[in-house]
């Protein structure tokens, strides 16, 4: 993982010197190569268990397949880019490079040892976010989203240090393993009330970054005025990211006073699956709706965190695989139809089956693995949660949460209906989508996944 | 670990009350006892000018500016904090040894593709 985050910095340099080339047909080939490299060096550190830097990251196979979602999100993403940028003058390296330092942060959140790189990789994650949140410079919508995403980011970032220098305060040390020795410690002695005051403001830090109620305000203007390449990418890399961040802070650190946390986490669990679902349902844009549906599926993963069992952490994996490449297939469908008939609203998706039957049938196959239909990953993923909160004794959790699938197949089978049984109004509209190759490739490869994981499930979580 | 007591922060609340202590003082001072002694001579439409120099003011602030002033000025903030990371090392530079140094050679070539980057996207050009 050491030398992953090395190449990737690397790369992420070698890229913006890539644009000053005559020819950018080379751009997008080789920064995949380059992606694929990382995700090779990744992966030789399966099944083992190392400490870097003076014990400031460790690798052991949870984070190595936390890392490859994130690398693999990142590679299915980038394809996307093909035809996304009409303009000749568009700093596409820039670009490419700006994601790639946003990988290497997000890698930097699933293998920290030491709170100092928690907050390291989550910056460079949020200031990528920022720049490209704003890259659509002609668009005040953009500007709007990147102003608004770096207000409420920087003052939750604030928030976030202001818990760790608690955490220092109380403990004298910023390492995982250092918190988890005082808290045991303190279980006996009495905490001091730094200790509790530090981890709720860190809680807010990360939860903010993870679009949880009551930290989620932002989400829906931001992903929207957000170019949607990029929305795909901060739905899926920094959301997977961020919940293997939360996950390993509270099992590795706080297992110990899990009686004081659970509660809160329980409570905005809650809150998010409550207002993410029920405020999908009032959406007339697919897009502001997939940006409820990933408030509410960060409801979902909370479960999981708060149940903290044995099996947790293989299910906060599987749920962020299947959700992320349900996710991926709906903006790269959106990307399509919005740049072919000119809307982001359900409507424009009416017909859509008759001319484009591939595009429909793997925007259906994502909106049932998004809504937990069984034959998809996304149906497994919530089975594997619901049993850990079963497990754990969580029922009121659970009964929110299965009512809340049940709101959420109304709102994400809206589309359904509208490519499936509306017809097209005008003739405008019913023009064929020409699919190009690249979005093909992604959406054959994310539909496939989607569906393998709901067939064949065990592939994945025996390893965990 | 060294153990501080409450008391041990009194400097910084006393620097805290003599900074509000002067701010309120001059603040008391200039609009209410100034004005009293001075009467009518205080007010006018030259003395509230904005005064700059001695050169008259005009229009708006708020007006484009280039954007190459704002580049500059940023480059000029990234290349000010470098010479921050060098004269530490520079006055540490035997007992930093040769590890040191590699770990400043790794620093400039950074430091150095960035304005290798920026030169070749023509930042510094003025015309």
């Amino acid at each position: 993982m050491f030398y992953s985050v090395v190449l990737l910095s690397i790369f992420g340099i070698l890229n913006l010197f890539l644009g000053f080339l005559k020819s950018r047909a080379w751009l997008l080939p080789v920064t995949l190569l380059f992606l694929a490299t990382a995700l090779v060096v990744t992966l030789t550190d399966w099944n083992k268990s190392l400490f870097f830097w003076n014990y400031m990251m460790s690798t052991d196979n949870v984070s190595v397949a936390f890392a490859t979602i994130i690398i693999v999100s990142a590679m299915l993403i980038l394809p996307l880019s093909r035809f996304y940028f009409p303009n000749a003058a568009a700093p596409v390296p820039e670009y490419y490079a700006i994601l790639l330092f946003s990988v290497v942060g997000a890698i930097l959140m699933v293998t920290y040892e030491n709170i100092i790189m928690l907050f390291l990789g989550l910056e460079t994650l949020s200031i990528a976010m920022y720049i490209l949140a704003g890259s659509d410079k002609r668009n005040p919508r953009s500007h709007e989203a990147a102003l608004k995403y770096f207000l409420m980011g920087a003052f939750a970032t604030g928030i976030l240090l202001f818990g760790v220098a608690m955490l220092y305060g109380a403990t004298g040390t910023f390492n995982l393993s250092g918190l988890a020795q005082y808290v045991r410690t303190t279980l006996v002695n009495g905490a001091s009330p730094m200790l509790y005051l530090g981890l709720t403001l860190v809680l807010i830090g990360i939860l903010f970054k993870l679009s949880v109620a009551p930290f989620h305000f932002w989400t829906p203007d931001v992903y929207d005025g957000t170019p949607t390449l990029f929305t795909a990418f901060m739905a899926t890399v920094v959301k997977t990211a961020g919940f293997a961040a939360l996950y390993k802070i509270l099992s590795v650190s706080f297992t110990g006073i899990y009686s004081v946390w659970w509660i809160t986490l329980a409570a905005t669990s809650v809150l998010t699956l409550l207002i993410g679902n029920i405020t999908a349902v009032y959406q007339q844009s697919f897009k502001r709706m997939l940006a409820y549906s990933s408030i509410s599926h960060a409801g979902y993963l909370l479960i999981a965190v708060t149940a903290m069992g044995q099996t947790s952490q293989s299910s906060i994996l599987f749920y962020s695989l299947a959700y992320t490449l349900a996710t991926i297939t709906s903006f790269a469908v959106l990307i399509l139809v919005n740049e072919n008939r000119a809307g982001e609203s359900f409507s424009a998706f009416n017909g859509l089956a008759r001319h484009n039957p591939f595009l429909a049938f793997a925007l259906t196959v994502a909106m049932c693995s998004l809504a937990g239909i069984p034959l998809t990953g996304g149906f497994f993923g919530k089975f594997y949660i619901f049993i850990n909160a079963l497990e754990k004794g969580l029922l009121f959790l659970l009964v929110v949460a299965v009512l809340m699938s049940a709101v959420g197949i109304y709102y994400y089978f809206r589309v359904v209906i509208a490519m499936y049984m509306r017809g097209s109004d005008d003739n405008a509209v019913a023009d064929r989508i020409i699919v190009p190759k690249s979005y093909a490739a992604v959406l054959a490869i994310t539909t496939f996944l989607t569906i393998l994981l709901g067939v064949a499930p065990d592939l994945l979580v025996r390893y965990f | 670990m060294q153990q501080y007591l409450p008391s041990d922060y009194l400097p910084i609340i006393v620097q805290l009350v003599l900074a509000l202590g002067f701010v309120a003082t001059t603040m008391l001072a200039t609009n209410y006892i100034i004005p009293k002694i001075f009467r009518n001579r205080v007010h006018g439409k030259v003395k509230d000018d904005t005064w700059e120099c001695g050169i008259e003011p005009q229009g708006d602030a708020r007006t484009p500016i280039s954007i190459k002033y704002f580049l500059t000025a940023i480059l000029f903030v990234l290349f000010d904090v470098e010479i921050i990371f060098l004269y530490p090392w520079a006055v540490n530079f035997r007992s930093l040894g040769w590890l040191g140094f590699a770990e400043m050679i790794v620093f400039m070539t950074l430091l150095m593709a960035g304005f290798f980057y920026v030169i070749r996207k023509g930042v510094l050009n003025w015309d």
